[in-house]
Order: structure tokens, then sequence, then C-alpha cells
């Protein structure tokens, strides 16, 4: 019997488990941004290094909605990612003097 | 429809009650995707601060480093926006088995990209041109 010329035809978890992986990388990129903004300011750094644990939890807590996307969940990354892009630009803007 | 979706919100995320889910397989493709794009938006974060935290200041031009940061800062905030609108967009149209539609990210990317060579490339001129 000749084998499937999609892998994920013999196994559709695949594309879950890198779904997964691309979270955890996600989260490892808010711990970088955190870790950058550490250095001038630590409250700041350290809630954006928090928020990689929130977004891990999110591809951990909530059960994968794979036949229908997570709408809110990925609103919520977005707002997050832009919520520190402000505290970004402030922290350059208001404080690097 | 799944419980997670908005209820009564079909423009937010494509998901008007009695269309078909698409392939579960395409949706955590879109997702990762979308994923992708806010490490993108991330990235260029990172990079602006690395610039106006970790560069020494160019001679001469003692804005250069902000000329070449905020921008980039602000394009993180763009991508994690147009990102989720393009998740959305596209989730649409594999429920209604339609062509996915065309993103403009690539284009904002490369265009941008460019505008802040040519930035880079006027501060460092104008840094060895200026007087200190």
């Amino acid at each position: 019997m000749a084998p499937p010329d999609d892998i994920e035809d013999l196994d559709p978890g695949l594309a879950r488990e890198r779904t997964r992986l691309a979270w955890t990388r996600t989260a490892i990129a808010f711990a970088a941004v955190g870790g950058a903004i550490l250095k001038t300011s630590v409250a700041a750094g350290l809630i954006v290094a928090a928020l990689s644990l929130v977004i891990w939890g999110l591809s951990r807590i909530i059960p994968d909605a794979g036949a229908g996307g997570r709408p809110r969940q990925l609103l919520l990354v977005a707002i997050t990612v832009i919520a520190v892009s402000i505290v970004a630009l402030g922290v350059v803007l208001l404080g690097s003097r | 429809m799944e419980d997670d979706d908005p209820p009564g919100d079909p423009a937010a995320d494509g998901t008007p009650s009695g269309e078909p889910e698409p392939d579960a397989r395409f949706t955590f493709a879109n997702e990762r995707t979308f994923l992708a794009w806010q490490r993108t938006a991330l990235a260029f974060v990172v990079a602006g601060l690395a610039i106006v935290q970790l560069l020494p200041p160019f001679p001469g031009v003692p804005w250069g480093r902000h000329v070449l940061g905020v921008p980039l800062i602000a394009l993180g905030a763009v991508i994690a926006g147009t990102g989720y609108r393009q998740w959305a967009h596209s989730q649409q149209a594999l429920r209604r088995g339609e062509p996915l539609p065309r993103s403009v990210l690539p284009q904002i990317l490369a265009v941008t990209i460019t505008g802040m060579a040519i930035v880079a490339a006027i501060v460092l001129l104008l840094s060895a041109i200026l007087p200190r």
C-alpha cells in the first residue's frame, strides 16, 4: 500500500502540534521583548515578560478549537502585541534620557 | 459554530452562522500564519528598542537613533493589527470556500524596510558629514 502524499493524511495531529509549537515560540518572543524593556524600565519589562506566560497559557488552557479557530484568543494576542508596542514607544520616548 | 466565536459579530471573524467549518488543518495553518506575523511584529519592537537603547549615539545626529527606532516599533503595532485582520479575512474565505484574500502585509513590510534602509543611510551620511 502506497503512503499518502501528505503525511497529515496519515496523522492530522501534526498540524495541531505545529500550532502548539508556534504558540510556544510566540510566548518566547514576548519574553524576549520583556527582557529588552527590562534594560530601561524594570516594572514594564517584568509585566511584558509575564505576558509570555499568559500567551503560553492561552494555547494550553483553552481546548484546541481546530474546527473553527479561536477568534477571541487571537484578538487578545494582537491587542497584547499592540499594547507592548505602545509600552515600548513610551520607554523609548520617555525613559531613555 | 463553536463556543469561542463571538455571537452576532460576523464581520469580526467571519463566522456567520450556517456556514460550514473548514478543514481543521487549514484553520491551524491560518492560525500559525497569524502567530508568525505577531512574532514578526514583536521582532520589530525589539529591533526598535535595541537601536535606541544599545546603539551609541550617532556623532552629530543626536536624534538619529530615535528616527530609526520609533518607526520600527510603530510598524510592530501596525503588523499586529493588520495580522489579525488578515487572519479574520482568510478564515472567512476558508469557510465560504472562496479564494484566499491577498495579504497587504508583505507590501507593508517591503515598503517600510526599504524606507528604513534609506533613512538609515541618510542618518549615517549626516553623521559622517556634520560636525560633532
